[in-house]
């Protein structure tokens, strides 16, 4: 099975500094793999694992600094084959529609593929968009919120985990699924997967075409912090769990 | 000079933090204060990410590493974990037998540790009449009419030696006496009839037990020797240098982890209606901290350097126990004292990690017998 997975390179949260006017510094995050998405490029690996001959490839678009060896590395040590990253400029701040077209044109590049894994959304917008607009520019089925991927003869048989049931579909290939965390605890590379890692096919391309942003960003700031209120009950007195869910009610 | 890690160098760190994190929560490493011994599932893990293995021969199926890289790995290790597990003591048999034992001894060796994550054996080495002084080793194989060699005496502070399924034993050949310089190594099973233990309890480090073993007329063959009769002794110094410095790189990744909850806890503590990293004590401390923290760091990444690079490290390596074991300790006093009160209690884990911390000054060998390897090299260093 050829197995694509789609991850994002985001700058780490850890480091993203929020200034008095409340706008975001980035200066200080270096980029690194969305934590969504290592989740979903463990489910690459494990289906990859589960059917023999596999390969995954693992795609990526960003600005020109993504392309940076050590997170290549840190993609390819970790159950991924070989990398196609689109680094280019023109690929900064793009939106889910720009992603989704950025990614097709990869995933048209990377050859024959049966199936593409996404994550449940990106580690910084979280706009849970790419997977399914993804799926429609290349005109195959998509399966959200997967738990658990079973392999069958052209298909795949996903476990669906939604609000208030879980649904199991058949979906045939080729077919996108974007999967939730709770798919696979991705592994810790290994210091036999770090030094392979150099040694994998990687490919690094410029943008192929503009990829039109569908979306304007007005302003992009942290919220307002709220100073607390300070309402304190005391739990022994009469009434106080009624008060507590009243306070919280109103709050609300 | 360049200070920089190479990428498989940060993607390693990265890895061991992650580790850490997941592994080594701080209800397991209470559990592991308690029971006095680490799970097995910390011991798999390790094991599959290949930490264990790294330093190993390639051909026995181990990941070649250079030694600054081990350091670093050790460094994190400890720092990232905040306690003394055993991990890093592991590698140490492992590396004995790989450099010294047959090809029998080296296969059987690879196997448990592949097949359970944990190391086939201890070290025995320390007498009660015999730690720094070794040479007053009183424990002895004898040779027999029939071939074979009756081993008796005592060891102690044999870490995990009622653990692990076998030993390492240096023992002098035939005559105990202290003129007699010849030891051989042997490698030994702990269930041998004439093997026995007893437990001895530490004030820190519980997580890592060792204790008492006797030997007597333990009978041993051939089979069972590691390396050339006669030259026990000189095969353990060999590896003591390089265990030296990674012993100081699990203590300095220690001394950071301290470093960085003594000043975590100063900038929140308030007193006298400030934090109390605002008064010139406290900073004074921190700055001492890091100055001994980076020292240490400093002159560990050398004397790994020196190592992989063939240059002798007969003196630094002993500066470096003798500098980074203390001074790290008293990293670790100093942010005891910032915590005040709290810091003597279990609360925190700054006092935990006090107390193993002074145990690391004496394995390896003490501060004392350091500076008296130390200092002779010196004065001829410089004598004109």
């Amino acid at each position: 099975m050829n197995i694509i997975v789609s991850c994002k390179i985001v700058p780490d949260d850890q480091d993203i500094q929020v200034a008095s006017d409340r706008t975001l510094d980035y200066s200080k995050a270096k980029g690194t793999v969305s934590t969504y998405d290592l989740n979903a490029i463990e489910a690459a690996a494990q289906l990859a694992a589960a059917v023999e001959g596999s390969k995954v490839t693992a795609v990526t678009a960003g600005p020109a600094s993504v392309d940076d060896s050590k997170l290549k590395k840190n993609v390819l040590a970790r159950g991924v084959d070989e990398l196609v990253m689109a680094a280019d400029d023109a690929y900064a701040n793009m939106d889910a529609h720009a992603t989704a077209e950025a990614l097709a044109a990869l995933v048209a590049k990377a050859g024959d593929w049966d199936v593409v894994v996404c994550g449940d959304g990106s580690a910084d917008d979280y706009a849970q968009q790419v997977d399914v607009q993804l799926a429609a520019r290349l005109g195959v089925p998509v399966v959200n919120a997967a738990v658990k991927i079973t392999p069958e003869d052209g298909a795949l048989v996903v476990e669906r985990v939604l609000e208030d049931v879980v649904e199991t579909v058949r979906v045939p290939l080729p077919a996108v699924v974007s999967v939730t965390p709770d798919v696979a605890v991705p592994r810790i590379p290994g210091m036999k997967d770090i030094l392979a890692a150099g040694k994998k096919p990687m490919e690094v391309v410029g943008a192929g075409g503009g990829a039109a942003a569908s979306l304007e960003t007005v302003a992009c700031l942290a919220p307002e912090q709220a100073s607390r209120k300070l309402e304190i009950l005391d739990a022994s007195s009469d009434g106080a769990v009624e008060q507590f869910a009243a306070a919280l009610k109103a709050a609300l | 000079m360049d200070f920089s890690l190479t990428d498989e160098q940060e993607l390693l760190l990265e890895s061991v933090r992650e580790f850490c994190e997941r592994y080594f929560t701080e209800d397991v490493i209470k559990e592991m204060y308690e029971t006095q011994k680490m799970p097995d599932e910390v011991a798999e893990a390790y094991r599959d990410m290949g930490f264990g293995l790294m330093g190993i021969p390639e051909e026995y199926g181990g990941i070649p590493a250079d030694k600054v890289t081990l350091g670093l790995m050790i460094e994190e290790l400890y720092h990232s974990s905040g306690c003394n597990h055993i991990l890093y003591q592991n590698s140490l048999t492992m590396f004995d037998i790989v450099e010294f034992g047959s090809p029998e001894q080296i296969q059987k060796c690879m196997d448990a540790y592949l097949e359970t994550g944990w190391p086939l054996c201890s070290l025995s080495i320390s007498e009660p009449g015999a730690g720094s002084d070794n040479r007053n080793m009183s424990c002895t194989a004898k040779k027999q009419d029939d071939g074979t060699y009756r081993l008796n005496g005592q060891k102690t502070w044999v870490t995990m030696g009622e653990h692990l399924p076998y030993t390492i034993v240096v023992a002098k050949d035939e005559d105990p006496s202290r003129d007699n310089a010849k030891m051989s190594l042997w490698l030994v099973n702990m269930d041998r009839a004439g093997i026995s233990t007893a437990s001895l309890h530490k004030i820190g480090q519980q997580c890592i037990p060792f204790c008492e073993v006797y030997f007597d007329d333990v009978v041993l063959t051939e089979d069972d020797r590691m390396g050339a009769p006669g030259d026990g002794f000189m095969m353990l110094m060999k590896n003591f240098e390089v265990e030296r410095a990674f012993l100081v790189a699990e203590q300095v990744g220690l001394a950071q982890a301290a470093l960085e909850d003594a000043a975590a806890y100063a900038n929140q503590r308030i007193a006298f209606n400030k934090p109390i990293a605002n008064f010139q004590m406290i900073q004074e401390k921190l700055t001492e901290m890091e100055i001994r923290v980076q020292n240490t760091r400093n002159m560990l990444y050398k004397t790994l350097w020196e190592l992989d690079n063939g240059i002798s490290v007969q003196l630094d390596s002993a500066l470096l126990k003798r500098y980074g074991c203390t001074e790290c300790f008293n990293v670790a006093d100093m942010a005891l004292a910032i915590y005040g009160g709290l810091g003597y209690t279990t609360e925190v884990r700054i006092g935990r990690i006090w107390a193993d911390m002074r145990g690391n000054m004496f394995g390896g060998g003490t501060p004392e017998i350091m500076a008296y390897i130390a200092g002779r090299q010196v004065a001829k260093k410089y004598a004109q």
